[in-house]
């Protein structure tokens, strides 16, 4: 048939959402039903960092209604995530057995920038439109109830990516603390959301341009998108969207539910939404908004379908993340040169390693990653640049890569430093066997890479790695002698030998000198 | 055109000088029944079916209306209604309206319908006294051998109480008095009943003198035999007597744990409400009558002094003795849908096309067969329906239960709130959740009134929907009866949206937004007043403007406002409203632009089709809601537009054909009074006898097109066949 039915589940912090898709490389990813239900998972979790017994029923309840119907169409396959709520959760390993035990079904959870990741993903794949709305500068707010991510794009790129405590269920939260009137209530939401955005402005919008908004919610865009529907486009202007708003804002909110045709309980969380959209707006002057009208349940099946090769995109997320950590890179003042070199190193060495080392294109992503950030921590200190790089790397988001794997990207990064090799560095707690091995392996590679790229005056024209039986044979070919590097080499060696039972060796090509 | 405007903003159309009271045109819809048993066009038989109905028509009006106007008045609720009434208003009106009516069923029946009986073979001996010799033999021996086994007389006294008297059970009231005691003292006069047996036929064949079949109910028997029953007295007399009491059900949702169970006990309890009505025969004895109305509790107004047999729901029994096929219609046979074909199965049909029924003109066959098909076919996934009445013995639960046995996801939404039909639907429910269906008892508040099914198929191209929706329930036996509309479609919008309806009925969030289908409560009456006020609008602009709107009742008064404000704007409204209509015509500046008819026929008429000129961009809706409160805010209802233009050619037909009647149509005048429309000039048109002569032709037309291409093996030579082509 080469069709595959395939279930998307949203644990998600005040709603549960479940997509039947069919899956297909004639007709992509189609969504055939999509089953919604409001249970409010965040509030409990955000307050108390527990889910309730009486919340957890409800939720398994729930989840059994989901998996019969997934029988009902009969799915091949799921993916099932759960996000903030879960995540946030002080026990979240114990909660997610229990949803397993009670349900039968594997609940992952997913970190912040996985999931806006995912969010991304379905945006870039699902509007026809994303390409060319982000040849100008474009930011996309992903709204959520715990936080919201702001991803900016220029010339096409991804620039950053941000995590702002912005989530409308925590927001709400905080405003019932203070139980403001009516009219007050809009006021100190926006003075909330201004001191959040305040310092997101000075640090990351000095430089961009944004021109549009690309809003992901669940309510919001909603309305939004009635907006732009009743005049047959699929966006709304600045000023439209700042009148909308205007007019949410002086109705109460069982007038607003009817009229926008909303239920009531989500009106209560469509102000939070619209005003930091309109914020927003208003910092950047952003002439368009865009409203793709996609759920995180969307991203899934495009990931799902993506890597299962289904669909091929024509959009390179790699390239996203590769750009988002040049990014970063480049805002604590990393070498550029050296990085690239860095980079090219590493990754012939991996490529050349392959039978030996068993790793895969994502831990070559996460090789070439730890490589364009090695050096961020300098930035900070540079008589201790690999703590302050491991710090800097844990504290920054880089979009598309999980905790885990942002764990290994600093772990790696941290080893690669020209110091005595002490395996218990390697370790963290959540690594388990097959990631310590990973990490070793990698910065084994890393460091290797480093010993042959110590000099940012130096500029190599090409590397080349050849296994030969017990040697790995790297050709440098430069224009600058390599005395230095051949005296570091060694000792960056080490690790390598010990790890992959083969030497490095690096030898020089010399190429023509001007 | 701006005078125009400020004569519209000056009107208050919400006067209630504007609107009609609901019971009282209720009242005026069962007189049009009534009509028709007048009616000396009619058949002899159909005109005692349509007095039979306008009986048990008065009933159920009785047990929920006026029970429900009784409440109010009970506890002193002051509102008005859409009219201006208050319930104690109503009540005295609808006393006289109803004592009027009752009269003229009962001179329908004494002076019209009685004499032609008996001109036409059959003879209703109506008192026992009248019986010859040879007939009181057979009725005390078939008293004595057939009714008394079957009776607990009750006789009441100092230490026996007033018996309970069930709802609408028919009794024999008799004053008795102790046989003479030896002392010769003349003892008091007691009270004793007998209750009619149920378990009876009422009509009793008894042998005639006359040529004619002779019959007599059984009242008369057990009447003429009531010495038997109380040995020990005398009786005084005897009269037969009816109570009716408050039935509506009133059930508190958030108390009542399980719907079933908590309906269950209102069934039981439906039998002792307050009473409501008290029926006697007219030459009933005072003392009698007395004791009765004091025990029971009614006062004058709601006293029938009844000059023939109590209860006319008898006489749908009537209509059915053998013989006399000269005095009925011809049994109707519904016919094969212009739509479909027997050679294709019945999804490859609808993906080929979508087909419009129109029962019972059309055959309810491809419904059911819908279901059935579903239910064997391998490739389904899932059957989703709403079943709000369904029959006895109905094929179309048997295939659910077949479905669910056969692996297929069968989710059932059953209407437990169905009025007087509780009880049959509990059954129902059971009989699936038995099967393995997944039974959906209602939603808590709302009754969910919606006709929709789903299938979800798995084919070759991926998930295929396949939909039925319907202005009227999947009942196979009353869509014999019934005048409804059925759609089949695999269009995917409607697939989509009929996928987020059963979403929602499982409790979970509504989509954010619909495609096609419009649904009650919470969209549904918007809709209706935006395209309402398009019209208007269009009007205001000087272009044309055109309403058509069949159904059964118009009550709402947001809807008749928004029609008031269209008819002021010029937009040309014309209603088919078969029974309540609130809304009044011909009153200057409101509703001059309104016409309203009702057509009361040979088949119950139910469809809901509406339709919409806007601007010439005609909009065809059908669905399963009236324009009334309790459809437009308190129930789920779906309503759906049919696009396709063949469809809507028909659609347009349709409604036309029944402006167009002139027989049984008949028209509201602005005194609140139905007449005839005038056939002068036209030619006669009655528009359910034209719809099935249609449906006849156009079965023969694919007959001719498409011959039975079945081969039948004969298999012994029989002579008459081979003329019989």
């Amino acid at each position: 048939m080469g069709i595959k039915t395939f279930a998307a589940i949203d644990v998600g912090s005040y709603e549960v959402s479940m997509k039947i898709f069919e899956l297909s490389k004639k007709n992509g990813v189609h969504e055939i039903d999509y089953i919604r239900h409001r249970i409010d998972l965040g509030t409990e979790t955000y307050n108390t960092g527990h889910i309730s017994y009486e919340r957890m029923d409800e939720l398994c309840e729930l989840l059994n209604g989901y998996t019969q119907i997934m029988e009902t169409y009969r799915v091949d396959d799921y993916k099932a995530y759960g996000t903030s709520a879960i995540r946030e959760t002080v026990n979240t390993k114990v909660v997610t057995d229990q949803i397993k035990l009670r349900t039968g079904l594997n609940v992952s959870v997913l970190s912040n920038s996985e999931q806006r990741f995912l969010d991304y993903k379905s945006i870039a794949l699902k509007s026809k439109y994303f390409s060319n709305i982000i040849d100008c500068g474009t930011a996309i707010i992903d709204i959520g109830g715990g936080s919201t991510q702001v991803s900016l794009f220029a010339d096409s790129k991804l620039v950053c990516t941000v995590n702002l405590p912005l989530g409308i269920l925590k927001l709400r939260s905080k405003l019932n603390v203070l139980q403001p009137g009516h009219l007050e209530y809009e006021e100190i939401l926006s003075e909330l959301i201004d001191n959040e955005i305040h310092n997101f402005r000075k640090i990351y919008l000095s430089q961009i341009n944004i021109r549009n908004i690309i809003v992901v919610d669940d309510y919001l865009s909603q309305i939004a998108l009635n907006v732009a529907k009743a005049k047959d486009t699929v966006y709304v202007t600045g000023t439209e969207f700042l009148e909308l708003v205007e007019t949410l804002r002086k109705m109460p909110q069982e007038e607003a539910a009817k009229k926008f045709g909303i239920q009531r309980e989500n009106a209560a969380l469509l102000m939070p939404s619209a005003v930091l959209v309109r914020n927003f707006i208003r910092v950047t002057a952003a002439e368009k908004l865009w409203i793709p009208g996609v759920s995180l349940a969307d991203g899934i099946a495009y990931d799902y379908a993506e890597r299962n090769k289904i669909i091929v995109s024509n959009h390179d997320f790699t390239r996203d993340i590769i750009s988002c950590a040049n990014n970063i890179s480049a805002r604590y003042k990393g070498s550029q040169s050296v990085g690239e070199e860095l980079v090219a190193g590493a990754l012939a060495i991996f490529d050349a390693m392959k039978k030996l080392h068993g790793l895969n294109k994502r831990e070559r992503l996460l090789l070439e990653l730890a490589a364009r950030l090695h050096d961020v921590g300098c930035y900070v200190s540079l008589s201790a640049p690999a703590e302050s790089s491991y710090s800097i790397i844990m504290g920054t988001e880089i979009s598309g890569i999980s905790h885990l794997e942002r764990l290994i990207i600093a772990t790696v990064v941290y080893n690669a430093y020209p110091k005595e090799v002490n395996y218990d560095d390697f370790n963290e707690t959540e690594f388990n066997e097959k990631v310590f091995l990973t990490v070793t392996k990698l910065t084994a590679i890393l460091r290797v890479a480093s010993g042959m790229a110590r000099s940012p005056r130096k500029k190599y024209r090409s590397v080349k790695a050849q296994l030969r039986e017990k040697e790995l044979v790297l050709t440098v070919e430069s224009d600058s002698s390599l005395t230095l590097e051949k005296g570091f080499f060694l000792e960056q060696s080490l690790l390598f030998e010990e790890v992959f039972g083969i030497r490095p060796v690096l030898r020089e090509k010399k190429g023509v000198r001007f | 055109m701006a005078s125009e405007k400020n004569k519209e903003k000056n009107i208050d159309f919400r006067d209630s000088r504007y609107y009609m009271n609901r019971e009282l045109s209720w009242m005026k819809f069962n007189e049009r029944v009534l009509w028709e048993a007048r009616d000396k066009n009619q058949l002899l038989f159909e005109r005692i079916k349509m007095l039979s109905i306008t009986a048990s028509n008065l009933d159920e009006f009785f047990m929920v209306r006026v029970a429900s106007l009784k409440d109010m008045v009970n506890a002193d609720y002051k509102k008005v209604d859409i009219a201006g009434m208050t319930a104690t208003e109503q009540l005295s009106a609808l006393s006289r309206v109803t004592h009027e009516f009752v009269e003229s069923q009962y001179s329908t029946y004494n002076r019209s319908l009685i004499p032609l009986l008996k001109q036409n073979g059959i003879t209703i001996v109506t008192h026992h006294e009248e019986l010859s010799e040879n007939q009181r033999k057979f009725c005390d021996r078939f008293f004595e051998e057939e009714v008394y086994p079957v009776l607990t007389p009750m006789a009441v006294d100092s230490s026996r109480p007033f018996p309970l008297v069930r709802n609408k059970s028919l009794n024999i009231a008799a004053l008795v008095s102790a046989k003479k005691t030896e002392d010769g003292n003349k003892p008091d006069t007691d009270f004793a009943m007998v209750q009619v047996p149920n378990v009876l036929s009422r009509l009793v064949e008894i042998p005639g003198d006359d040529g004619n079949k002779n019959f007599i109910l059984l009242e008369e028997i057990i009447e003429r035999n009531m010495d038997k029953l109380f040995l020990n007295y005398d009786i005084v007399c005897s009269h037969p007597f009816r109570v009716m009491r408050n039935a509506d059900l009133t059930i508190d949702e958030d108390e009542a744990e399980d719907l079933l169970k908590e309906i269950e006990r209102q069934l039981k309890r439906r039998q002792w409400g307050e009473v409501i009505r008290l029926e006697v025969e007219d030459t009933m004895d005072l003392r009698l009558l007395e004791i009765i109305r004091s025990e029971v509790g009614v006062g004058e107004d709601d006293i029938y002094h009844i000059n023939g047999p109590l209860d006319l729901t008898f006489l749908m029994k009537m209509t059915g003795i053998e013989g006399f096929d000269r005095l009925r219609a011809p049994k109707w046979v519904p016919q094969k849908p212009k739509y479909m074909n027997e050679e294709d199965d019945i999804f490859s049909q609808i993906r080929d096309h979508d087909i419009l029924l129109s029962h019972p003109y059309e055959s309810f066959e491809p419904v059911t067969d819908f279901i059935r098909s579903a239910a064997r076919d391998k490739d389904v996934l899932a059957i989703k329906m709403t079943l709000y009445r369904v029959s006895g013995n109905s094929p179309i639960i048997a295939a659910l239960a077949q479905a669910a046995e056969n692996g297929k996801q069968v989710s059932v939404l059953v209407e437990l709130k169905a009025r007087f039909d509780e009880e049959h639907n509990i059954t129902w429910a059971k009989t699936l959740e038995k099967a393995g269906c997944h039974v959906i008892y209602g939603l808590v508040g709302l009754k969910t009134h919606s006709k929709i099914a789903l299938v979800v198929r798995r084919e070759e191209e991926g998930i295929r929907r396949y939909v039925h929706l319907a202005t009227g329930n999947y009942n196979d036996s009353t869509a014999k009866q019934y005048t409804d509309m059925g759609l089949l479609t695999c269009s995917v919008p409607v697939g989509e949206d009929a996928t987020a309806v059963f979403n929602m009925l499982s409790g979970y969030s509504e989509p954010i937004s619909w495609n096609k289908l419009i649904l009650a409560p919470l969209w549904l009456k918007d809709r209706f007043i935006y395209l309402i006020d398009r019209e208007a609008e269009n009007a205001r602009n000087g272009r044309e403007a055109h309403i058509i709107a069949k159904m059964n009742s118009v009550s709402d008064p947001d809807i008749i406002e928004a029609l008031y404000r269209a008819s002021a704007a010029g937009v040309r409204i014309e209603l088919i409203v078969r029974g309540i209509c609130c809304l009044k015509v011909g009153i200057p500046g409101v509703s001059e632009n309104i016409s309203v008819r009702s057509i009361v026929g040979y088949f119950l008429e139910h469809s809901r089709i509406f339709y919409f000129l806007n601007e010439g961009r005609e909009e065809f809706y059908m669905g399963s809601a009236d324009w009334m409160p309790r459809n437009l805010d308190r129930r789920v209802e779906i309503c759906f537009p049919v696009e396709k233009p063949e469809l809507m050619e028909d659609l347009r037909h349709f409604l036309q054909t029944e402006l167009d009647d002139n027989i049984k149509a008949s028209e509201l005048q602005p005194d609140g009074s139905y007449i005839r429309p005038s056939k002068h000039g036209r030619a006669k048109i009655n528009s359910q006898k034209q719809f099935a002569v249609e449906a006849e032709e156009n079965a023969k037309l694919r007959k001719e097109l498409v011959p039975d291409r079945v081969f039948v093996p004969e298999t012994k030579y029989d002579d008459e066949k081979s003329s019989d082509i």
